[in-house]
């Protein structure tokens, strides 16, 4: 399914409760919308980049398996970010949920 | 892994080689992941490889997103010779003072031809000489934070293009015929000002060296 723009915030999502790093944050994803959202993972270090540039996430080095990995942590803008996008996103979802659910 | 490499070679087209370097070492870790998960699964190292790398999807789309958010080697170029500038005009004083004289002259000149009634060139002059000295001066003046920032290259363009203006009106009928004067001395800086719009849009405000202030 295309989901273009929401894949910030569905990383934002992902990073909530704890920190992750980019493979995990995408089998999130598609763990969590049931295979559903299914997007090529390229796409998804361009988004944690602007993310990052952007003040949302901050990232660092960990290990896992005894191999260095990058891991990203939502800051506190992003979760202010979030919170915002959720509304909005509930918000909108209604109105389409309204005319499409009348059809 | 050749299939990768291939892969990887066409996403960090055009990116610095700093950039390239972060996009090899995350790609190369999604993709052992990836194929180890696969493995895990069941599919034979070959398949998992396949797998792992229809995962990351088209290199071309891949490579302008990573355009959009990491530095190409052309703004990595305007980055580096811009700090080698800075470096070497703020360190040695006797360099500072004689570029600094340039608006000076400038300015001088522009009092000359107003005083002797050449009030078209004189505009001219003056404005070149206010902008010359607000570019030049910059580098030591006391910008560093993002507001004050945005405020002094909203004086600096509009500076810019009233002195834009004023080269129409000196030149009256034959600004369009000297329009190539104009263009030429302008395009260099017009494009060191777009790439430095667009570093400013992908390094976080924490990692900008002075020039991005200014």
């Amino acid at each position: 399914m295309n989901f273009k723009g929401t894949l910030p915030t569905l990383i934002l999502e992902a990073l909530v409760r704890e920190p992750s790093h980019g493979y995990r944050i995408a089998q999130r994803i598609k763990e969590r919308s049931q295979g559903v959202l299914d997007f090529k993972e390229g796409t998804l270090y361009p988004a944690l980049h602007k993310l990052e540039n952007e003040g949302l996430v901050e990232s660092y080095e960990g290990i896992e398996n005894g191999r260095p990995r990058r891991y990203y942590r939502i800051t506190k803008t992003g979760r202010t970010a979030l919170t915002k996008d959720r509304a909005e996103w509930q918000e909108l979802s209604r109105a389409v949920t309204m005319i499409l659910g009348e059809a | 892994m050749v299939g990768l490499d291939r892969w990887l070679k066409e996403v960090t087209r055009s990116l610095s080689k700093d950039s390239a370097a972060q996009v090899t070492t995350e790609v190369q870790e999604h993709y052992e992941s990836a194929r180890e998960a696969a493995i895990s699964g069941g599919a034979t190292a070959e398949s998992a490889e396949r797998l792992a790398l229809a995962a990351l999807g088209d290199s071309n789309a891949v490579n302008r997103q990573y355009r959009h958010v990491l530095l190409t080697s052309a703004e990595a170029r305007v980055l580096r010779q811009g700090n080698w500038e800075a470096k070497a005009f703020c360190s040695r004083t006797w360099l500072k003072w004689a570029f600094l004289a340039l608006p000076v002259a400038l300015l001088l000149t522009g009092t000359a031809f107003l005083l002797s009634g050449a009030f078209a060139s004189a505009r001219v002059l003056l404005a070149g000489g206010i902008w010359m000295g607000l570019l030049l001066a910059a580098p030591f003046l006391p910008i560093y934070t993002p507001s004050r920032a945005r405020l002094f290259r909203g004086v600096k363009w509009f500076t810019l293009l009233v002195l834009f203006g004023m080269f129409l009106f000196a030149f009256g009928p034959n600004a369009l015929r000297m329009s190539w004067l104009a263009t030429s001395c302008l395009w260099p800086i017009a494009w060191t000002e777009w790439t430095r719009i667009s570093i400013r849009r992908k390094l976080p405000v924490a990692k900008w060296p002075k020039q991005l202030y200014i």
